[in-house]
């Protein structure tokens, strides 16, 4: 890819889109709003490689003067929230045949993509905080994923919606990256990241196996053996565990709650 | 429209500016990484960092309330997270408190005491990428210019709708504004591009570098140097 020419303004001026389409957040039940995380959009418009580029200037951007995300955790937010919604958004959309389909059916496979990509991006999350011991893979697979499963409907939307928008108003913008063949790193990038987070998706789903998982996670030489595994996994922990979610639950209700009670107050005359 | 510009107290003249954004860099990240390194026992050492942050904060000559505002801000996302992360009882989550806003304060000592534009020369002299630092002298140029853009279709939608459209409605509405504002970002992009090639664009950005590696910054190194030596060998 050029990364020399006409692309270096775009790839700039996009990452501060990404930026500024932040401010224009959308109001879900009560106070709450959510807003676009914009990758798998970035890479179908500009392609998988450029439009991580791009994101990962968001995130870097976010990190070093927002404060936001933390400069430590830099390379972990970069592979979660850009490599993986880029590559498996772009992936789901160019093999579900977005490329060349317009209407109904590209706002489906833009909704599709923009939703699956949020969630296999939090599984990776879960899974990394999984292998670094603080938080068991089976508890921070359900909360994560089951919470950017409700959140990513957002995304999903908002990615269907600028795309069918883009696509009545400006459908030459679309092929900005031609329609192109399925090139390696769209092969590369569906199965390191839409494959294999899928299985450990599927194997973590269904109630018997993540015992095998756990298994495999715990010879690892990665996770902590011995008596540290078993603290891990111990009943004591697990309710300490349970608590603290419920705590988090609680505070959240509550900031939803405020948020609901304020917006009441505004939009009254 | 006011901006809550990132380096807006830059250009201050204090002996935290002069100093090369090369050196800043440096040891506000040895700072952080030595801020991460404490062990879970030895929770008296963040005393030492929150002095020596103090002490930095004072040379800085930023108004201690600007520094506390900012904290402020992010303040509930780091309450959330320390009680998100069940790790080691609940001492943990003091801990992990305690640190982020540590890590904080540094950051935000060092990217209120560099213009960003020399950050990012910093960056670029230290071996980040050039595309990357490219990309981020753009964002940052642009962020503004097209958050105001984002402000004004936000104004103009809300100063022709009479409350709530339903939920359809309203998403066909922001998904209009969210491409308008895509495109017109496309199209800045072009008429940038043929800027840059009609002012003798070739793939570099040249930079005036005024400030040169003093014995400021070897002082600056060296003490932060010191002190993570010292708070590592007397705990």
């Amino acid at each position: 890819m050029d990364f020399s020419g006409r692309m270096v303004p775009v790839m700039g001026v996009l990452a501060a889109f990404v930026f500024a389409a932040q401010m224009l957040n959308f109001p879900i039940l009560g106070g709450t709003s959510g807003h676009l995380v914009g990758g798998t959009l970035l890479a179908i418009l500009l392609g998988p490689m450029a439009g991580f580029l791009t994101m990962s200037t968001v995130v870097i951007a976010q990190a070093l003067f927002l404060q936001d995300g933390g400069l430590v955790a830099l390379g972990a937010n970069v592979f979660n929230i850009c490599a993986v919604t880029c590559f498996s958004g772009y992936a789901i959309f160019r093999s579900l045949g977005g490329g060349s389909s317009g209407g109904k059916r590209l706002a489906l496979i833009g909704f599709i993509a923009g939703w699956a990509s949020l969630l296999f991006s939090s599984a990776c999350c879960a899974l990394e905080i999984g292998i670094s011991g603080a938080i068991p893979l089976r508890i921070g697979l359900s909360t994560m994923v089951g919470y950017h499963m409700v959140v990513g409907i957002i995304e999903g939307m908002l990615t269907a919606g600028v795309l069918t928008f883009l696509f009545k108003v400006r459908p030459d913008l679309m092929k900005i990256n031609g329609p192109g063949r399925f090139g390696l790193a769209d092969w590369v990038g569906s199965v390191v990241l839409v494959v294999i987070p899928f299985t450990i998706l599927v194997l973590a789903g269904s109630s018997k196996l993540p015992d095998p998982l756990e298994k495999l996670l715990a010879v690892s030489p990665l996770l902590p053996t011995g008596a540290g595994a078993d603290r891990l996994y111990s009943s004591t922990r697990y309710m300490d565990y349970l608590i603290r979610a419920a705590v988090f639950v609680v505070l959240i209700g509550l900031g939803i709650l405020a948020g609901f009670l304020g917006r009441r107050r505004s939009s009254r005359p | 429209m006011r901006h809550n510009f990132i380096d807006r107290y830059a250009a201050l003249d204090s002996p935290l500016h002069v100093l090369e954004p090369r050196t800043k860099l440096l040891g506000f990240t040895a700072l952080i990484v030595a801020v991460l390194c404490i062990p879970l026992d030895k929770g008296r050492l963040f005393i030492a960092y929150f002095f020596a942050a103090a002490i930095l904060m004072g040379i800085s000559q930023i108004p201690l309330g600007y520094i506390l505002g900012r904290t402020l801000v992010i303040l509930p996302f780091i309450v959330l997270a320390s009680l998100a992360a069940p790790w080691k009882g609940y001492a943990g989550i003091g801990f992990l408190f305690v640190r982020a806003v540590l890590c904080l304060m540094m950051l935000i000592l060092l990217t209120n005491t560099t213009r960003f534009v020399e950050l990012l020369r910093g960056l670029r002299k230290l071996g980040c990428p050039q595309i990357l630092v490219m990309n981020l002298g753009f964002l940052y140029r642009y962020l503004f210019v097209l958050t105001e853009e984002a402000m004004r279709m936000k104004q103009a939608r809300d100063c022709r709708r009479v409350g709530r459209a339903p939920f359809r409605e309203e998403l066909k509405i922001l998904s209009s504004m969210m491409g308008t504002l895509l495109i017109r970002s496309f199209e800045r992009a072009e008429r940038m591009h043929s800027a840059m090639l009609s002012r003798g664009y070739t793939g570099d950005f040249p930079v005036v570098s005024p400030k040169k590696f003093s014995w400021h910054d070897f002082l600056f190194l060296d003490g932060v140097t010191l002190f993570i030596a010292l708070t590592f060998v007397l705990r």
